[in-house]
C-alpha cells in the first residue's frame, strides 16, 4: 500500500489498527471477566459533574431530578467503578505514549490550516454536544457502542452504526475544522 | 491512674487531628528531605553540579516549615501556650524532640538560603554592614553548618513518623516502622521537589536514581508494615482491615501506592532508560502521594483503637 508523503514524515509509531481493535476487544473481555462490568467513559464524566455540583451546592444537587439519582442514600457519586477505570485509562495512555515515544511538550493537535483557537473552540462545542448526546443515549462510544455491541444488544449495535454513519455523513460539511 | 475516656473527642474514637496535622507532617518531611540533600551534596563537594539541590530548592524548605508550623499553631486550642514546649527537654517525648529540632533547623534553613543569595542573584545587596559580616561568617563555616543541617534534617523527617508511632493507644500508629517510613517518604518528596525545579539533566538523573532507591525502600517498608499488622493481635488486624476492603482501601492502595509510588517510579526508570517523560509528571505524583499518605495515616490512625 502506498503511503502519503505526509505520513512518511510522521515518525510517531502507532499500533496496527486491526491488531489494536482485537486488543481492545480482549480488554473488554478481561474487564467483564475480572469485574463483571463493561467499559465506559461518559459515566465517569457524569460522576465528576455530579460530585462537583454536590460540592458547590449540595441542596440544589440533591433536589435536581437527574443529579439527585446519584446522590441517594448518602451514596458518594465518585464511588463508582467507572471513575477508576478512566483514571487507569489516562495513566495507561500516558505510559503507552511514553513507551512509543509519542509524548511531547503540551501542544494542541490540529490540522495544518486550522488555527489553535478555532480548533479548541470547535472541540469544546463538539464536546458539549457529545456529552449532551451521551446522556440522552445512555452512553458514549465505549459504554453504549462498544460495550453494548459486544453483548449483541440491539441498542449498542444501533449506536455503533448511527455514530459512525452520522460522522461519515456530515464529515464533508465540517471538514474545514480540520484540513 | 487517670483515664482519658471521659474526654468526648478521645473516646471511643479520636477525632482531634484534621488537615492541619497531615499538612504539617507532609511539609516537615518535605523540608527535611530538601535540606538533607542540599547539605549532603554540599558536603561531598558537588555544589556546582547540583546547584538546584544545594541552592535553589532550599528556598522551599523555610517556606514549607513556615506554612507547616502555622497550620500546627492554627490547630492548637491554646495558641499562646505553645512556648511551654520550650520550658523543658524530654528525651522520651517525640514532640519535645521535634520542637527543639524545629527551633534550630528553621532559622538554620533561612540562614542557609540567605548565604547563597549572592550566588543566585549577583546584584543582591544586604545593605547593612553587620548582615554582610554575618554572611561572610556563615560562608566561612558552611561545612559545619551543612553537617548540623544534615543531622537535624534526619531528625526532623523521622520525628514526623515517630510522633504518630509514640501513640500507644492507636494500633495503626503504634508500630516502630512508621519512623523510617516517614523518613524515606519525606526524603523522596524532598528529592521530587529538587528534581522538579532542576533544569540540569545530569543533576536530575542523579536525583532520580536516588529517588528510585527511596521509593523502592518505601514500598518495602509499606509491605512490612502490613505484614506486621497481619501477624499482629486482633486490634492490629482490625487496623489492617481498614486498608483491605475497609474505608481507606482506595485512598491508600490507588492514590498512595499506585499513583504516588509505583507509577512515578516506573516513569523514572523509563526516563533513565532514555524514554522521554514530561519532567513534571513524576515529581507531581510523588508529592501528591506523599501528601495523601499523611492524610490517610492521620485519618485512619485515629479510627483504630483497642477493643475495650
Amino acid at each position: 500500500m502506498e503511503t502519503l508523503p505526509k505520513q512518511k514524515k510522521n515518525k510517531t509509531k502507532y499500533i496496527n489498527p486491526y491488531l489494536g481493535g482485537v486488543l481492545m476487544g480482549i480488554v473488554m473481555l478481561i474487564s467483564i471477566f475480572i469485574s463483571g462490568r463493561e467499559l465506559g467513559i461518559s459515566g465517569a464524566i457524569r460522576d465528576s459533574v455530579v460530585a462537583t455540583a454536590n460540592v458547590i451546592s449540595p441542596t440544589a444537587a440533591k433536589k435536581s431530578s437527574y443529579y439527585g439519582k446519584f446522590l441517594k442514600n448518602g451514596h458518594h457519586p465518585m464511588d463508582n467503578w467507572l471513575d477508576y477505570e478512566v483514571l487507569g485509562a489516562i495513566l495507561g495512555g500516558l505510559l503507552s505514549g511514553i513507551l512509543f515515544k509519542r509524548v511531547r511538550k503540551p501542544f494542541v493537535e490540529r490540522g495544518p490550516n486550522v488555527s489553535r483557537g478555532r480548533r479548541l473552540t470547535a472541540a469544546l462545542i463538539g464536546g458539549i454536544l457529545f456529552g449532551f448526546g451521551t446522556r440522552l443515549g445512555r452512553g458514549c462510544t465505549s459504554g453504549a457502542a462498544l460495550s453494548g455491541a459486544s453483548t449483541f444488544a440491539f441498542g449498542g449495535v444501533l449506536v455503533m452504526f448511527i455514530l459512525f454513519g452520522a460522522a461519515f455523513a456530515v464529515a464533508y460539511f465540517f471538514r474545514k475544522l480540520w484540513i | 491512674m487517670v483515664s482519658g475516656k471521659h474526654i468526648a473527642e478521645i473516646y471511643p474514637v479520636l477525632h482531634l487531628w484534621h488537615w492541619e496535622i497531615s499538612l504539617y507532617l507532609f511539609l516537615g518531611g518535605l523540608a527535611g528531605g530538601i535540606l538533607f540533600f542540599a547539605a549532603y551534596f554540599f558536603i561531598i563537594g558537588k555544589e556546582k553540579e547540583m546547584s538546584t539541590t544545594v541552592k535553589w530548592a532550599t528556598f522551599i524548605a523555610p517556606l514549607a516549615l513556615m506554612i507547616g508550623l502555622s497550620s500546627l499553631l492554627y490547630d492548637l486550642h491554646h495558641k499562646l501556650y505553645f512556648w511551654r514546649l520550650f520550658t523543658t527537654v524530654r528525651f522520651t517525648s517525640p514532640m519535645s524532640w521535634g520542637a527543639w529540632t524545629l527551633l534550630i533547623i528553621f532559622p538554620l534553613s533561612i540562614i542557609w538560603v540567605a548565604s547563597f543569595m549572592k550566588d543566585m542573584f549577583p546584584n543582591w545587596n544586604w545593605k547593612w554592614k553587620y548582615l554582610n559580616q554575618f554572611e561572610s561568617f556563615v560562608i566561612k563555616y558552611r561545612l559545619p553548618f551543612a553537617w548540623i543541617l544534615m543531622f537535624l534534617s534526619i531528625i526532623l523527617a523521622v520525628y514526623t513518623g515517630i510522633l504518630l508511632s509514640a501513640f500507644n493507644a492507636r494500633p495503626l500508629w503504634n508500630v516502630s516502622i512508621l519512623g523510617p517510613l516517614f523518613l524515606v517518604s519525606g526524603f523522596s518528596t524532598g528529592l521530587a521537589t529538587s528534581m522538579w525545579l532542576s533544569k540540569n539533566d545530569a543533576e536530575r538523573r542523579i536525583l532520580s536514581r536516588i529517588d528510585i532507591f527511596f521509593i523502592l525502600t518505601e514500598l518495602f517498608l509499606i509491605i512490612h508494615l502490613f505484614m506486621g499488622f497481619m501477624a499482629g493481635t486482633a486490634v492490629k488486624l482490625e487496623a489492617f482491615r481498614l486498608f483491605m476492603g475497609g474505608s481507606f482501601t482506595i485512598s491508600f492502595w490507588i492514590f498512595v501506592v499506585l499513583l504516588g509510588l509505583i507509577f512515578p517510579v516506573t516513569l523514572e526508570i523509563l526516563e533513565l532508560n532514555g524514554y522521554h517523560v514530561p519532567k513534571w509528571v513524576p515529581p507531581l505524583l510523588i508529592l501528591f502521594g506523599g501528601l495523601m499518605f499523611r492524610f490517610v495515616m492521620v485519618d485512619a490512625g485515629q479510627i483504630t483503637r483497642f477493643l475495650y
